[in-house]
């Protein structure tokens, strides 16, 4: 692999940790500040300064970023291998055919990715043309959806980082429980 | 005719090991393409779910719940929460294996997901417990079929996808779990506790009041969580959803700054690796209900609703169907999608039968437990499997008598509904 490749990939790599991890904070925090303002309204004087705000479109926003981080995160998750699938099959068969049901998996994957992306263009182009707007923040729809042409996008990307990588190194990301040394120290009640 | 071919599509797809939510959505692709009158409406449809699937505030409460339960298990919690259970239960026959339950179930009130629990409870336990001299496969055994309390005691990832997928409401059916939760920790603990003292498993010495008091002080920051969510819930404060934002920065407060296990910079580990698990269940949910919106469109939901009506089941008999049902599709799917898919099937039929939909979603719940300690999607036992080092075959063996006990508590809460609904009725929820 190229230099400048490995470059774009480490920089795409950590926008999208970057992107994902921003999202689940801020929305958290919106909430939080949201349902604060609503406890506020019951104490007067904190209410004269806390009314002047408006929080109506905070849930829309909290539901906005969720979906944004979904859509981005299931990209991420192909990388750290979180997608979960039936292995039955796939375990019990013989190495080499073990490999062959490996690939197939991840190229439905990325079929599917790449499928459900043209979908989603397809339909920021119809979004477009219609001009609707969201109903709280009345931003354009079609920028909303874009989150489904590009997380896929991505997403069929990383299917087929994983493929490419099996297939030279027989490498698979597995996202497991953090590994625990078996016989870990731990004191009894006194 | 058509329900058996979008069958047969899904199990070659998920044959081939690909993710199951992936499966999902290439079986409603492949339908509509191959064996329906294909038109662009259909797929104009299908690209608006993407996103309107995922458009409701009640189902943004996983990634909050997600997010706490992180802070939580990252922050160190887990370690005073099994202190505190052990200075309860650890001095009486069988004390540890007793305390793992009590563990689990503690962390149940903070944490909406059975695997997470398995993990944060597990990691400490069961080197613990083989320490002092259990086998490893009884302690596998327990800990594995406690943590799936986790989704049966709320907060509840399942409760949620239930409640986001039958529009009935999330906290009641939070209040309802509260029971059959308690009691089934109290089984599992008297099981675990007797199977011990049989096989003469040590004991730890009694711990002093002055012990019990420290490690419940020590304890005292997470546990109070449970009380924020339950309460704030019951008590009109908040919705679900905030109830759970709420306890997400309560969580990060309690880990960062009370217990100081977690240090700030940690912060941004523990929300991408919330963001992780998230969208991996937000990307099943939305393929899922691809897959439910294909079922609907085929008028599947009123076949079976018009078969089963035909074959005048009588409820009970109807509940052996939803169960036998519910347990084959553990086989080889995972909670969240069994329930979206599942759960508009059979709720218009429990309607029409007089079964009460909370009740139904208690059902399927514990379903779901047992699906989580059963291959081979056991999501308990990938967990158990790796934290052990143990083969999945050997940690599904260990299961196996667990499995069975669930199965008997699962009969119970069939068919006596008060378990479920004694509480919502107490508590004026109807």
């Amino acid at each position: 692999m190229s230099t400048v490749l490995r470059a774009l990939n480490r920089l795409l790599d950590q926008l999208e940790e970057w992107l994902i991890a921003s999202f689940m904070a801020v929305a958290t925090l919106i909430i939080f500040a949201a349902v604060l303002h609503r406890m506020s309204a019951q104490v007067p004087w904190l209410w004269d300064y806390t009314g002047r705000f408006d929080f109506t479109w905070a849930q829309e926003l909290c539901i906005l970023m969720f979906i944004w981080m979904a859509k981005f995160g299931a990209a991420y998750g192909v990388r750290t291998g979180i997608h979960i699938g039936v292995d039955l099959l796939v375990t019990g068969a013989s190495p080499p055919w073990r490999r062959r049901l490996v690939m197939l998996g991840l190229l439905l994957g990325a079929l599917f990715t790449s499928i459900i992306a043209f979908l989603g263009a397809r339909w920021v182009l119809f979004m477009h043309e219609t001009g609707q707007v969201s109903p709280d923040l009345e931003w354009p729809r079609w920028v909303i959806y874009l989150c489904i042409p590009f997380g896929s996008g991505l997403m069929c990307y990383r299917f087929l980082q994983v493929f490419y990588r099996f297939a030279r190194r027989g490498e698979l990301p597995v996202h497991g429980a953090p590994a625990v040394e078996p016989m870990q120290p731990m004191e009894p009640a006194p | 005719m058509t329900a058996v071919i979008i069958i047969a599509i899904l199990l070659v797809l998920l044959a081939t090991g690909t993710p199951i939510s992936i499966a999902l959505g290439l079986t409603v692709l492949t339908y509509l393409a191959v064996f329906s009158s294909f038109s662009m409406e259909t797929v104009d449809i299908v690209s608006q779910r993407l996103f309107t699937g995922l458009e409701s505030f009640p189902l943004m409460a996983i990634p909050f719940f997600i997010l706490a339960g992180t802070f939580l298990t990252e922050g160190g919690i887990a370690t005073r929460i099994i202190r505190f259970a052990i200075s309860l239960v650890g001095w009486m026959p069988g004390g540890l294996a007793m305390a793992a339950v009590l563990a689990c179930a503690f962390f149940a009130t903070i944490s909406g997901s059975s695997p997470a629990t398995v993990a944060a409870i597990g990691s400490i336990m069961l080197p613990a417990m083989v320490k002092h001299g259990y086998p490893k496969r009884f302690a596998v055994g327990v800990i594995t079929t406690s943590g799936s309390l986790g989704i049966l005691i709320p907060p509840s990832i399942v409760m949620i996808i239930y409640a986001v997928s039958t529009s009935t409401s999330a906290g009641k059916l939070f209040i309802a779990g509260v029971v059959p939760g308690v009691l089934l920790a109290a089984v599992l603990m008297a099981v675990a506790g007797i199977t011990a003292w049989r096989k003469g498993f040590p004991t730890l010495p009694r711990a002093g009041s002055g012990e019990i008091l420290t490690s419940f002080r020590a304890a005292f920051w997470g546990l109070l969580l449970v009380v924020v969510v339950m309460g704030g819930i019951y008590g009109g404060i908040f919705t679900p959803t905030e109830a759970a934002a709420v306890s997400a920065v309560y969580a990060f407060v309690a880990a960062v700054f009370i217990y100081r296990d977690l240090r700030l910079r940690d912060t941004l580990r523990v929300l991408l690796s919330a963001a992780n698990t998230s969208a991996m269940l937000l990307y099943i949910v939305t393929n899922a209900m691809l897959f439910s919106y294909l079922l609907t469109s085929e008028q599947i939901p009123q076949a079976m609703s018009a078969w089963v009506t035909a074959q005048h089941l009588s409820p009970w008999m109807f509940l052996v169907a939803v169960n036998v049902a519910l347990l084959l599709a553990g086989q080889f799917m995972e909670p969240s999608s069994i329930v979206l898919i599942l759960a508009p099937l059979f709720l218009p039929i429990a309607r029409t039968l007089g079964i009460d939909p909370i009740h139904l979603g208690v059902i399927m719940t514990v379903n779901m437990e047992i699906g989580m300690i059963h291959p081979p999607v056991g999501l308990n036992l990938f967990v158990a499997s790796h934290m052990a080092r143990m083969g999945m075959t050997e940690v599904s063996l260990a299961c196996l008598p667990w499995v069975g006990v669930m199965l008997l508590y699962l009969v119970l809460v069939t068919y006596v509904p008060e378990v479920s609904l004694w509480l919502p009725k107490l508590l004026g929820m109807r």
